[in-house]
C-alpha cells in the first residue's frame, strides 16, 4: 500500500465538485454574510455618537429595539456551535414549524440549510468586525462631516464607511476564511461538500492518505485565493 | 447691521457640571469675534453651540434666523450656513486635499462633480495649495492641511466660520501661514468669523471685538486693542500676561 498516484486522479471529479460545491455555499455565505454583518454591527450601536448624533424624539426607542435585536442575534449565534446551528435548522426547525404552524410537509433542503446557516454564523462575527471598525473612526472626522451639513446617511456612506471598511480587511480575511472552512461541518446534514465527498470516497477505498492529503491541498488552494483577493483589495485601498 | 448669531441666556452642561451660564451673545454679520480664555473656560463649548455640535441645555440660540431649541429639526440648514475649522484639521483621510474640498458642494449642496470641483480648485489656489490638490491628508504638513480643511469649511459658501483654535496643533514656523489665510478671508470676503485662539496678534489686528471668557462667562468684552490695553479683571490681567510669554 504504497502512495497510488492514480487513486487521486480517479477521485478527482467526485473531489472537484465537492470543492465547487464548497465554494458556493461559502461565497454566498461571504455576502449574505456581509450584508447581515453590516445591518447588526450598525444595528449594535444605533443611536450613539459613533454614527454621528444621538436621536432624539420617538427614534430613541426605537435604536434601543434595534440595539436589543442586533445584539440578541450576535450572541446567540456566537454563544452556540456552528454544528448545533446547523443540526437545528435541519432537523429541528421543520419540526417546529410542523408543531406551530400544522403544516404537514415542510423541510427545508440541506443544502438551503448550510447556505442559511453560514450567512447567519458568518453575519454576527462580521457585525463584531464591523462594531469595531466603526467605532474606531475619530470622531472628530464625524464633526468635521456634520459641521458641512450632510446628512446621517451621508456621513455613514461617505465618511464612516470607507474608513471603517479599510481597517475590517484585516479581521474579514479571517473569518471569510474560518467560514470557507466551517462548510466542512455540514457533512453533518449530508451536504455533498469537499469533506463529504473525501469521507465517501476513503470509506469505499480506504486510501486515507492520498485522499486527505488532496482534500487538505483543495481547501488550501481555496483560502489561499481568498486571502490573495483580500490582500490585492487592502494594497488598492492602501492609502491612509 | 443685523445680528446673524443670537445667544439668549444659553447654558450648556454636560452631566451635573455646567460649563457655561447664562451667555448672551450677538454677532453681526461681518464682524470678526475673537474670543480668548483659559482652558476649560467654556470658549470651545460656546462655539461648538453655535453650530450645534453640541446642543445648549437652556436658553435660546439664533443663527441666521433659525431657532434652536425650537426648531431643531433645522440644524442641518444652521451647519450650512456655518462652516467649522478644526484645531485637528480633521482632514477625510481617504480622500484628496482637492476631494476634501469639492466634499461639502458635492454632498451637502448636491452640486455637479465637476462643479463641485471647480469649485474646490479656486478654493485650493486662494489659500496657496494649487501644486497640492492630488496630495492626500497624510502627505502635507499641518499648516497645508488647515489650510485645506478652511477651505473646506468656505466650499458650502457658508455665512458664518468658527474657529476652533485652529492654530494650535502647529508647529510655530506653520501658524503664520494659517493666519494669513484667515486674515485673508476676513478682509476680503467679509466673512463673519468667530473666533478662539491664542494668537493676541491676529485677535488685535483682525478681530472687531475681542471677548475673554473664563469659568463659563464671557468676563469681558470690547475691541481688542483696547480690552488689551486695558483689562478690566484682574483675571484678564493674569490670562494676557501669561499669553503674552509665549
Amino acid at each position: 500500500m504504497g502512495f497510488e498516484f492514480s487513486v487521486i486522479t480517479e477521485s478527482l471529479p467526485a473531489l472537484l465538485a465537492g470543492a465547487k460545491l464548497t465554494w458556493i455555499i461559502t461565497i454566498l455565505g461571504i455576502v449574505g454574510g456581509m450584508a447581515c454583518g453590516i445591518l447588526a454591527g450598525l444595528g449594535r450601536i444605533a443611536g450613539t455618537e459613533a454614527l454621528g448624533e444621538k436621536p432624539h424624539g420617538i427614534y430613541k426607542p426605537l435604536t434601543v429595539l434595534i440595539r436589543y435585536i442586533s445584539s440578541g442575534y450576535v450572541e446567540t449565534i456566537r454563544g452556540t456551535p456552528i454544528i448545533v446551528q446547523a443540526m437545528f435548522l435541519y432537523f429541528a426547525f421543520p419540526m417546529l414549524v410542523k408543531a406551530v404552524f400544522d403544516i404537514e410537509r415542510f423541510r427545508i433542503e440541506a443544502l438551503t440549510a448550510a447556505v442559511i446557516t453560514i450567512i447567519f454564523n458568518a453575519g454576527a462575527y462580521i457585525a463584531e468586525i464591523v462594531r469595531g471598525a466603526v467605532i474606531s473612526v475619530d470622531k472628530g472626522l464625524l464633526e468635521a462631516g456634520m459641521s458641512l451639513g450632510i446628512s446621517r446617511f451621508q456621513l455613514i456612506v461617505h465618511v464612516i464607511g470607507p474608513i471603517a471598511f479599510r481597517r475590517m480587511i484585516p479581521p474579514l480575511g479571517n473569518q471569510f476564511i474560518i467560514s470557507l472552512k466551517d462548510t466542512s461541518l455540514f457533512i453533518v446534514i449530508g451536504v455533498g461538500e469537499l469533506t463529504r465527498q473525501g469521507q465517501e470516497i476513503m470509506a469505499s477505498n480506504f486510501r486515507a492518505l492520498e485522499i486527505w492529503l488532496t482534500v487538505a491541498v483543495m481547501y488550501l488552494i481555496m483560502t489561499t485565493v481568498l486571502a490573495m483577493t483580500l490582500r490585492h483589495i487592502e494594497r488598492k485601498m492602501e492609502i491612509f | 447691521m443685523s445680528s446673524i448669531i443670537e445667544l439668549k441666556n444659553v447654558c450648556k452642561s454636560f452631566g451635573d457640571i455646567e460649563v457655561l451660564h447664562n451667555i448672551d451673545l450677538s454677532v453681526q454679520e461681518g464682524e470678526v469675534v475673537v474670543v480668548i480664555g483659559p482652558s476649560g473656560s467654556g470658549k470651545s463649548t460656546l462655539i461648538r453651540c453655535i453650530n450645534c455640535l453640541e446642543l445648549i441645555s437652556s436658553g435660546e440660540l439664533i443663527v441666521d434666523g433659525i431657532r434652536i431649541p425650537a426648531e431643531k429639526r433645522k440644524i442641518r440648514q444652521i451647519r450650512l450656513e456655518v462652516g467649522m475649522v478644526f484645531q485637528q484639521f480633521n482632514l477625510f483621510p481617504h480622500l484628496t486635499a482637492l476631494e476634501n474640498v469639492a466634499f461639502g458642494p458635492s454632498k451637502a449642496r448636491k452640486m455637479s462633480k465637476s462643479k463641485a470641483t471647480d469649485i474646490a480648485r479656486d478654493l485650493l489656489e486662494k489659500v496657496g495649495l494649487a501644486a497640492f490638490e492630488n496630495k492626500r491628508p497624510d502627505q502635507l504638513s499641518g499648516g497645508q492641511q488647515q489650510r485645506v480643511a478652511i477651505a473646506r469649511a468656505l466650499a458650502v459658501s457658508p455665512k458664518v466660520l468658527l474657529f476652533d483654535e485652529p492654530t494650535s496643533a502647529l508647529d510655530p514656523e506653520m501658524i503664520g501661514e494659517v493666519l494669513d489665510v484667515m486674515q485673508n478671508i476676513a478682509k476680503d470676503s467679509g466673512m463673519t468669523m468667530v473666533v478662539v485662539t491664542h494668537e493676541m496678534g491676529f485677535a488685535s489686528q483682525v478681530g472687531d471685538r475681542l471677548i475673554f471668557m473664563d469659568e463659563g462667562l464671557i468676563v469681558e468684552e470690547g475691541k481688542p486693542g483696547e480690552v488689551m490695553k486695558n483689562p478690566g479683571s484682574d483675571r484678564l490681567k493674569e490670562f494676557l500676561g501669561h499669553v503674552k510669554h509665549h
